[in-house]
C-alpha cells in the first residue's frame, strides 16, 4: 500500500514520452532475483549464438523482382511458387563485380510438424534445396541440410545431431567432404553462456577449435567468438524499446587482415519492418517489409556499395503466410 | 650366400605377413566402393524422390486436402 502511494506521487514530469514508450521497470527492481544455480535455463543454439545480431544486420538483401506465394493446403502441408528476375554476383578476385543476369522458378514443399518438418526447393535448374528436422525423443533432434545439383562433386549435405540437456546443448555434425564436427554450449548463470566447437575437414586435412560467449538480458545480447581459424567476431544488440532495437558487429580475420564493422537498426513496427545498416567496408542497406493487407507483404531491398560503386535495389511481395 | 638367403627369408616373411594384411586392404577397398555406389544412388533417390516424398506425406496428413487444391492457385 505504502509503496503504491511512492509510485503514484513520483512519476518524472520531464520523461513522459519515455515512459510512454519503456515499460514500467518498479517491479523488477524491487526486489534481487535469488539465482536458482541447479535450475538455469537452457541456452541458445550454438549456431544461433548471434541470431540477434544476424537477423538485425544480415537481411536477405536481392537485386531484382521477387515474388513469392504460398499456398496452404492444410495446417502443416503447404506449396510455394517463386520468382526471381534479376542479377545474381559472381564473385571474382579483381575489385570488379561480375552480374549475370537470372532468372528462375522455385517450386517448393513444406511440411511442418511439431515433431517433423520438411522442407523441399526446386529450382528451374535442377538444382534441390531439402531440409529435414526430425525429433526422435523429447531431447535428440536430426537435422538434415542439402543442397543436391546436376552437375557432380557440387551436391552438399549435413547431418546434424543435436542433444539438449537442462542447462546444456550439445550438437554433433557429419558432412560432404569427410566433414566432422561438434560443439557444446552451457549456461554458467541465467544471463551468460559459454560454448565451444571443434570440426575437421578430412579432405584438406583442417582442423579448428572455437570459443564463443554469449551474455544477455531483455535488453541486451552481447557475444563474442574466437576461432582457430584466426576469426574474432563480436556483436551487441540493445533493445531500445519493444518496436526499436540496435545492434553492431565487429569481425576481425588474423590469416587475411580483414576487419569489417557495422552498425545497424531494426524497426519492427505494426504495418512494415525496417532494418538498416551501415558498414565500414562503405556499404549501406536498407530493407523493408511492408504489410498491405492479411497475407500480403511489399518487400523493399537496397544495398548501395560506394567503395565498389556497386548499387543494388530489389522489389518484390510475397503472398501468402 | 647367406645374406641371399637372409634376403630370401626377410621377402618370404613379408609376402607371408602382407597375406591377411591384403584382404583387410580389399575389404576396405569393397566397403568403400559399395559405399560410394550406396550415396550416389542415395542421392539420385533423394534428387529426384524428396519433393514427392513431401507431397504425398501432406496428402495424407489430417485433414486430407483436396487434389484439385495441389494445381489450383486459389
Amino acid at each position: 500500500m505504502g509503496s503504491s502511494v511512492s509510485h503514484a506521487a513520483a512519476p518524472p514530469p520531464t520523461a513522459v514520452g519515455l515512459a510512454v514508450a519503456l515499460p514500467p521497470k518498479q517491479d523488477e527492481k524491487a526486489e534481487p532475483k535469488n539465482v536458482d544455480w541447479l535450475n538455469l535455463p537452457c541456452p541458445v543454439p550454438f549456431e544461433e549464438i548471434q541470431r540477434e545480431a544476424s537477423m538485425s544486420l544480415k537481411p536477405e538483401l536481392f537485386e531484382g523482382l521477387k515474388f513469392d506465394f504460398t499456398k496452404g493446403l492444410n495446417q502443416r502441408f503447404s506449396l510455394s511458387h517463386s520468382i526471381f528476375m534479376g542479377s545474381m554476383e559472381l564473385p571474382s578476385q579483381s575489385s570488379d563485380t561480375f552480374k549475370v543476369p537470372t532468372a528462375h522458378y522455385e517450386f517448393g514443399a513444406n511440411f511442418l510438424d511439431p515433431k517433423l518438418m520438411l522442407v523441399g526447393r526446386v529450382l528451374t535448374d535442377g538444382r534441390l534445396n531439402a531440409r529435414v528436422k526430425c525429433d526422435l525423443t523429447d531431447n535428440l533432434t536430426l537435422k538434415i541440410n542439402a543442397q543436391l545439383t546436376n552437375e557432380p562433386h557440387f551436391s552438399q549435405g549435413m547431418f546434424n545431431f543435436d542433444y539438449k540437456g537442462t542447462d546444456y546443448r550439445t550438437q554433433f555434425q557429419i558432412g560432404n567432404n569427410a566433414f566432422y564436427g561438434a560443439n557444446y554450449i552451457q549456461s554458467i548463470s541465467p544471463h551468460l553462456s559459454l560454448g565451444t566447437e571443434i570440426f575437421w575437414l578430412g579432405h584438406q586435412r583442417k582442423s579448428g577449435i572455437g570459443f564463443a560467449a554469449r551474455y544477455n538480458t531483455d535488453k541486451i545480447v552481447a557475444t563474442g567468438q574466437v576461432a582457430s581459424t584466426g576469426t574474432v567476431a563480436l556483436s551487441y544488440v540493445q533493445k531500445v524499446s519493444e518496436k526499436v532495437s540496435l545492434a553492431s558487429d565487429f569481425m576481425y580475420n588474423h590469416l587475411t587482415q580483414d576487419v569489417t564493422s557495422s552498425f545497424g537498426y531494426d524497426y519492427i513496427l505494426r504495418q512494415c519492418r525496417l532494418r538498416g545498416k551501415l558498414d565500414s567496408n562503405g556499404v549501406v542497406a536498407a530493407f523493408l517489409e511492408e504489410r498491405l493487407n492479411m497475407g500480403v507483404n511489399f518487400i523493399l531491398s537496397a544495398e548501395v556499395d560506394h567503395r565498389k560503386k556497386d548499387y543494388k535495389f530489389g522489389f518484390g511481395m510475397t503472398v501468402g503466410e | 650366400m647367406a645374406s641371399k638367403v637372409s634376403l630370401k627369408g626377410k621377402r618370404k616373411a613379408g609376402k607371408g605377413s602382407k597375406g591377411p594384411g591384403e584382404r583387410s586392404a580389399c575389404k576396405c577397398k569393397c566397403v568403400k566402393e559399395w559405399s560410394t555406389w550406396a550415396m550416389k544412388k542415395a542421392k539420385v533417390i533423394t534428387h529426384y524422390g524428396f519433393i514427392p516424398l513431401i507431397i504425398v506425406i501432406g496428402m495424407n496428413s489430417e485433414p486430407k486436402p483436396q487434389l484439385y487444391q495441389l494445381l489450383s492457385p486459389v
